[in-house]
């Protein structure tokens, strides 16, 4: 039983730093919040004035030359990401499905402490591993050793993702299966994954966005390029290292050019984020 | 009923279309494709180069006019900066590397087969500076330019300032002393130039790409961009940028004496002043700080093309040489100017054409 004067006598205190304590958290929400708008609207207030037909469908041109887009480095990149998206799907979420149902002690731990400590890897690591394995030994720098570097980069993710994917769907699923006779490797391919399937391509999608828009490894592999570009066995243009081209030069006119570019990849991004988020979410108990 | 009727009939139809359309699509899209795949991005020969940040604009414009005259020569060059270019110039996985500092001799050993290097522009390093009330072209010495940056002058309103600028009314602030943070040519030049005018600053720091600052007051500022962005953020700070950059931006930019005694602008004419008081440079005698003649602009230096004398590939060879003996002649240096780069003196350019012809091919 409550007694009734201790009750009354805390009560407003109680309130009081409840509020506090709700207000804190909702002005520290609000904050992250801000910083997010604050960045996007700045990028696009700034980018609206460089992007325009021309600018999403011309080569670049040089500094004092009207015009100039950055149409190769969109598509650049888009090859190198994926070409990486291929490389790192299958083996990442096989790794996930496994770590998931089959992977037990020792085994299963190291390759999940592994995958923890690759995703703690600064990019330009990455990317300097990928100049050792494939432009270094070749003499030329390729979009395909970006793509290796990409891959690496995406690995983490999509195994954690699928991971937590493939666990999330209810065991007694996984039971029914087998009792109705199924193999494991059926009611792996037909049931389980199947169940899975929205949360490894929100994982995918997720891991596609994270390194969209990296630079660092691009420098050493894809290098970039002034031209049309679509053999991954050659150098390619790519569109992050075109925006930090212009946005360290002199010019006012690149400048404008960085901000342009900037803002189609945020939009990227972005829109990626927002249909992992919606289209492919996972929907709720399914029938 | 009619509906049950005409139903399946429709279906059909809608079946036939979309069949045609998207087949007719289809064919479409993976000829775009199968084109796009399989036609030669790039004919001819392409060259790639990599390295200093500083020349990238300029080689981007030249290269660009070069393909125009020449449809089968394209070239890729990226500004990775001068010692990512002198790296992957040494690895062989481009075919030239330009830097703001030639390669000395433990790089070359290191390239292991000869190597060329030319001057391909020249560039002047202009001191800025954010005084609120003074005015472009604050009068400095060299000693003072010393002074200020080994941190023995620390207010604007010292006497040795004020004697040079009658008139001017300095602010009595403290200087903030700017360096940049990242490893730069620009840095190497000034270093270059502050060792050659002062002992002080030889014995205590010397030259280098990035050097330990000693004034109490230094403050890092990441590439042009971020030295120039604390410069005008600071009242009483002094900095040092790329003339190209000082000029493309409207920077102040402060007046210096020179060896002969005259106080001089950082000017494209200027910095041509100096580099023409000394045509015969190499690669291991190119300093041309605080060089002598009324005009003389006295913190100036030269960029670098680094290319393999003899190399594997004879027909290549052949294209960048030609490729280089255009960029290092006078159509091509004007075009330098129309940047606000400094063109090679007409002796240079006879240097550096004489070293081209050293090439095997």
């Amino acid at each position: 039983m409550i007694n009734k004067d201790v009750w009354d006598k805390n009560r407003g205190g109680r309130k009081t730093r409840s509020a506090i304590g709700v207000f804190l958290t909702g002005l520290c929400a609000s904050l992250a919040a801000l910083a997010l708008l604050a960045v996007l609207g700045y990028v696009i207030y700034q980018g609206a004035r460089a992007v325009n037909p021309a600018f999403l469908t011309q080569l670049p041109k040089p500094v004092g030359e009207t015009g100039g887009g950055v149409a190769n480095g969109i598509v650049g990149s888009l090859i190198t990401v994926a070409l990486a998206t291929l490389i790192a799907t299958p083996l990442g979420v096989l790794t996930g499905i496994f770590l998931a149902l089959f992977g037990r002690g020792m085994v299963a731990e190291s390759v999940r402490f592994l995958s923890d400590v690759l995703s703690g890897i600064p990019s330009i690591a990455i990317g300097l591993f990928a100049y050792t394995l494939l432009v270094a030994p070749f003499k030329h720098f390729s979009g395909v050793s970006a793509s290796v570097a990409f891959a690496v980069l995406m690995l983490p993710l999509i195994i954690r993702t699928s991971e937590e994917a493939v666990r999330s769907v209810p065991q007694t699923i996984r039971e029914g299966a087998l009792a109705l006779g199924m193999s494991v490797y059926r009611s792996t391919m037909q049931v389980i994954v199947p169940a899975a399937r929205p949360a490894i391509i929100t994982g995918l999608l997720l891991s596609i966005a994270r390194v969209a828009g990296e630079t660092a490894p691009l420098l050493f592999t894809a290098f970039g390029s002034p031209f049309w570009t679509v053999n991954p066995t050659q150098p390619m243009a790519q569109l992050p290292l075109q925006i930090f081209n212009y946005a360290i030069s002199p010019y006012e006119d690149w400048h404008r050019q960085a901000w342009g570019g900037a803002m189609i990849l945020i939009l990227a991004v972005l829109v990626l984020n927002i249909t992992a988020r919606f289209v492919f979410a996972a929907p709720k108990n399914r029938q | 009923m009619l509906v049950w009727v005409l139903a399946p009939a429709l279906r059909l139809h809608v079946i036939k279309e979309v069949f045609v359309k998207t087949s007719l699509l289809q064919r479409v899209a993976l000829g775009a494709l199968i084109a796009a795949l399989t036609a030669p991005a790039v004919a001819g020969t392409q060259l790639t180069g990599a390295g200093s940040t500083f020349v990238y604009p300029f080689f981007s414009k030249a290269f660009y006019q070069y393909s125009a005259k020449n449809p089968d020569v394209t070239v890729n060059y990226q500004s990775i900066g001068s010692g990512g270019g002198i790296a992957q110039f040494t690895q062989k996985t481009v075919d030239f590397g330009a830097s703001d500092v030639p390669m000395s001799s433990d790089e070359l050993k290191r390239a292991g087969d000869p190597v060329i290097q030319i001057p391909d522009t020249l560039g002047g390093v202009a001191i800025t500076y954010n005084l609120p009330g003074v005015p472009n072209g604050l009068r400095l010495t060299r000693k003072l330019v010393a002074d200020i940056f080994l941190g023995n002058v620390t207010n604007w309103n010292d006497a040795q300032i004020s004697r040079l600028n009658k008139g001017v009314k300095l602010p009595n602030l403290p200087i903030i002393a700017v360096h940049r943070s990242d490893g730069s040519g620009t840095t190497y030049i000034f270093t270059d130039f502050l060792s050659k005018v002062s002992p002080d600053w030889k014995s205590k720091v010397g030259t280098g790409k990035s050097v330990s600052w000693p004034a109490a007051s230094s403050v890092g500022g990441k590439g042009s961009e971020g030295l120039a962005g604390q410069v005008a953020n600071a009242a009483g700070s002094i900095g040092y940028v790329e003339l190209s950059y000082a000029l493309q931006n409207h920077l102040n930019t402060a007046a210096l004496q020179n060896a002969a005694g005259k106080f001089v602008s950082c000017s494209v004419g200027n910095v041509a002043a100096a580099a023409a008081s000394k045509p015969n440079i190499s690669a291991t005698d190119f300093s041309i700080v605080n060089q002598p003649g009324a005009n003389s602009y006295p913190i100036a230096g030269y960029s670098w093309v680094m290319l393999y004398q003899h190399g594997s590939d004879r027909a290549k060879s052949k294209v960048l040489h030609d490729l280089f003996a255009w960029l290092v002649s006078q159509p091509a240096q004007s075009m330098a100017g129309a940047l606000d780069y400094v063109p090679l003196p007409s002796s240079v350019q006879k240097t550096a054409q004489a070293t081209l012809k050293t090439m095997t091919f």
